[in-house]
């Protein structure tokens, strides 16, 4: 501001002439400027939330890459162009890096200098006494026989008793109070700094992941053993926590009857843990809300799911698959699960299974339905396909969906399986077993080394802001001196800096009484509260003294009030 | 704003004052959305496992290879086969080994499957041998597999991802296939991602062996 202030004061410069005038340091200067400027944060913020729409609508590379894939063969002449903008990519993407980068920077250059100004501010003495302190928006006058330099000496006594910051000159005492407000100011600025540090310190060093486990099996918290992960930037596959943990059993109750039929009321999910190779094996009760916590790093349990079992034998007569096959829920209040069973290596065709678990199978009206989620009889119905599953082309695809295109549906009447029941396939290609079921939990994986340091920053934030906006600034100052007739004339003045709270005229009336006590004057001018709570009409009339007209007015508007 | 006339004489302009308060509400703001991108959640309902499944299936190759002064010592690594059999990387002491790490449910492993199977028959000569970690997988699934693919070399079930922690501090495997080759010194000399052909491991053992055929 001040190299444009300079130039306008001087004739030379024009208006064209002071553009070209600016030179590199001073565009520089004025980009910064910008940037800093609340308006371009605000535009980064909105920005920062268009941005992130994308990653909404469209799918994302690493949250559903088989997504991807699939619009890439809906859309083949749109799909590389979006691909091209980052779309698929969107929270990795160069311009949205930029943006949340301008906006850091935006914040930090906005609150560093203001911090540094606040340090400053804060360790301020408080400043001269005014000449004139009837001005002030509070004052009061008196008469003392004791001498000018002894009352400055009891009034800053006084002060000081009171724990004012004090300055002194000749003839004059300053105090101010309340620095606690320029501490609270900073600590929320800093505090502030701290948080966006935090989050940052999250998004580099973090990771999120999700695990399926069934009951019986284990894993260890290692890449190739989780179904998503979602690493930090800095994050290498060597730096999760490697702890394994193995899941024995899991248990859902639901509510059995009365309005809230079908209502979870707890999951139970008990597990065993080490957290590092041939570490000790420890015991948990795995609950919503309850996550497991090793090395930093929260197991939260935030799904379960049904399992079934089912054992294949394909047409040579050798068994192909015999285990459980998670399937996904359909219908949260009744847990209907779909899921598939791909069983490639079967002769003399590959086999493919859809299939449909009911937990608590009924008859609805000549149509098979689950009416209740917890297993009370459990059915199974499978459609089977021969062909080519196309996994051996090596085109990843998920394990919950069946790519029917090369296959031919097998053509069999689809019967609801209960456990032990068996379907003999046609044209000798084998038989399909349900065998039974087993229950799966999903587990989310979170390492945030920045959640703490955001939540102990946010309550500083907090503390800092609600200091700043209990605590107020005030000033008091007192000046002495020889009267006309030899006694002391005394003057206390005060003024509250951003006074919102109210309160400072209580606390001034209390030290100009105390002052008056303690030096036996007699008053000359009475302080008079803006409010007037405390005025009667006589006390109002101005001391025949050095009362000027303007302070008249001023203390004639503030009644006024 | 306070009555008090005297006080927004040393403060100057109110207008900055007002825009500064409005950053920080944005600053706070940001905090915010943020802190709820981050925050986990809660809901047992709403979270299904992730539609797609593996998502560190079908990543294109990608070849590290370790200069020999800067070569991980692999881990010691033991455990029984899917044919059950014991089975420990130190009885091919001396040996080159390439540890491939697969599933018979994994797509790329099953396209990469056959090469590697000749591969093993092939460089059996020259000191070359093949381990493979099962993971993720149901026994009679992961010996049809073998079976189909006419794989001749042994591979440990790892249901519980032990081995694939053994390789933890040293090159743990971030995909699936992740293949490992492991130099006649017991040293991790290169590691491939995702399926390989039979020319890029071909050239990759090559490399190790300082051999070529």
């Amino acid at each position: 501001m001040t190299a444009t202030e300079d130039n306008v004061s001087t004739p030379e410069a024009t208006a064209p002439g002071r553009l070209a005038g600016l030179g590199p340091v001073g565009w520089l200067r004025w980009g910064w400027r910008q940037l800093t400027s609340m308006r371009t944060a605000l535009i980064l913020l909105f920005l920062l939330a268009l941005a992130s729409v994308p990653g909404s609508v469209l799918p994302q590379q690493g949250i559903d890459p088989a997504a991807v894939s699939q619009y890439f063969q809906s859309h083949p002449s749109l799909a590389p162009i979006l691909n091209r903008l980052s779309l698929f990519n969107v929270f990795s993407a160069p311009w949205f890096a930029a943006i949340y980068l301008l906006l850091f920077a935006s914040l930090a250059g906005c609150v560093l200098p203001r911090t540094v100004r606040l340090l400053g501010s804060a360790r301020q003495q408080p400043p001269r006494a005014p000449t004139n302190l009837a001005r002030l928006p509070a004052s009061a006058g008196y008469r003392t026989e004791t001498g000018p330099a002894q009352a400055l000496r009891q009034a800053k006594a006084l002060l000081t008793a009171r724990r004012f910051r004090i300055s002194e000159g000749d003839g004059w005492v300053s105090a101010e109070k309340g620095y606690l407000r320029e501490v609270g100011n900073l600590l929320f600025h800093i505090a502030l700094l701290a948080l966006l540090f935090s989050v940052g310190l999250g998004g580099l060093f973090g990771y999120k992941a999700n695990r399926l486990l069934i009951v019986g099996q284990g894993f260890a918290n290692t890449p190739t053993a989780l179904d998503v992960f979602r690493p930090g930037r800095l994050v290498g596959p060597g730096n999760l926590a490697p702890f394994a943990i193995n899941l024995h059993g899991f248990s859902a109750k639901y509510v059995s009857s009365g309005p809230e039929l079908d209502q979870p009321m707890s999951y139970d999910a008990s597990l065993t843990y080490s957290d590092r190779p041939g570490g000790p094996v420890r015991h948990y009760q795995l609950q919503v809300n309850h996550p497991l916590v090793v090395d930093g790093v929260s197991v939260y349990l935030i799904g379960h799911g049904y399992a079934p079992i089912f054992k294949v034998t394909d047409g040579t007569g050798a068994v192909r698959w015999d285990g459980p096959v998670p399937f996904v829920p359909v219908d949260q209040t009744t847990l209907t699960s779909e899921g598939v069973i791909k069983v490639p290596d079967a002769k003399p065709g590959q086999l493919g299974f859809a299939g449909v678990f009911l937990p608590s199978a009924i008859d609805a009206g000549g149509r098979l339905a689950s009416a209740f989620p917890a297993a009370l009889n459990p059915r199974v119905s499978l459609v089977g396909f021969t062909g080519n599953l196309g996994m051996n082309s090596g085109q990843a695809q998920s394990v919950y969906q069946l790519e029917t295109t090369g296959l031919r549906q097998l053509p069999m009447q689809p019967q609801p399986l209960a456990a032990g029941q068996s379907m003999k396939l046609p044209d000798g290609l084998g038989t399909v077993t349900y065998v039974g079921y087993q229950q799966w939990v999903s587990l989310a994986i979170t390492y945030d080394p920045g959640q703490l340091p955001a939540l102990i920053s946010g309550i500083a934030a907090l503390a800092g802001l609600i200091l700043s906006f209990l605590i107020r600034r005030r000033r008091v100052f007192v000046r002495a001196a020889e009267g006309a007739d030899g006694s002391t004339e005394v003057w206390l003045g005060g003024l509250a800096r951003s006074d919102a709270a109210g309160g400072f005229e209580t606390e001034f009336g209390e030290l100009a009484e105390l002052l008056r006590a303690e030096l036996s004057a007699t008053t000359t001018q009475p302080f008079v509260p803006e409010r007037g709570e405390l005025a009667t009409p006589d006390a109002s009339t101005p001391a025949a003294n050095d009362e000027t007209p303007d302070t008249a007015s001023v203390s004639a508007s503030r009644e006024g009030e | 704003m306070s009555r008090l006339p005297a006080e927004r004489q040393p403060r100057g302009p109110r207008r900055p004052r007002l825009s500064r308060r409005t950053g920080l509400g944005a600053a706070v703001a940001v905090a915010a959305i943020m802190a709820t991108v981050g925050c986990a959640g809660g809901d047992i309902g709403g979270n299904n496992p992730a539609s797609s499944g593996q998502s560190f299936v079908g990543h294109s190759y990608e070849s590290t290879y370790y200069q020999p002064a800067s070569r991980p010592v692999a881990p010691p690594v033991s455990g029984t086969t899917v044919t059950g059999q014991h089975l420990s990387l130190s009885q091919y002491r001396g040996h080159t080994i390439v540890v491939n790490f697969w599933g018979s449910w994994c797509a790329p492993c099953r396209a990469e499957a056959p090469a590697l199977g000749q591969l093993s028959r092939q460089l059996a000569s020259r000191g070359v041998r093949f381990v493979g970690i099962d993971i993720r997988d149901q026994p009679d699934s992961a010996a049809a597999f073998m079976q189909q693919f006419n794989v001749g070399y042994p591979s440990i079930n790892d249901p519980n991802d032990q081995i694939a922690l053994d390789f933890h501090s040293t090159v743990p495997p971030a995909d699936i296939p992740t293949t490992l080759v492991i130099d006649r010194d017991g040293r991790i000399a290169d590691r491939i991602f995702g399926a390989s052909t039979y020319r890029q491991l071909l050239s990759v053992i090559d490399q190790v062996t300082g051999q070529t055929t």
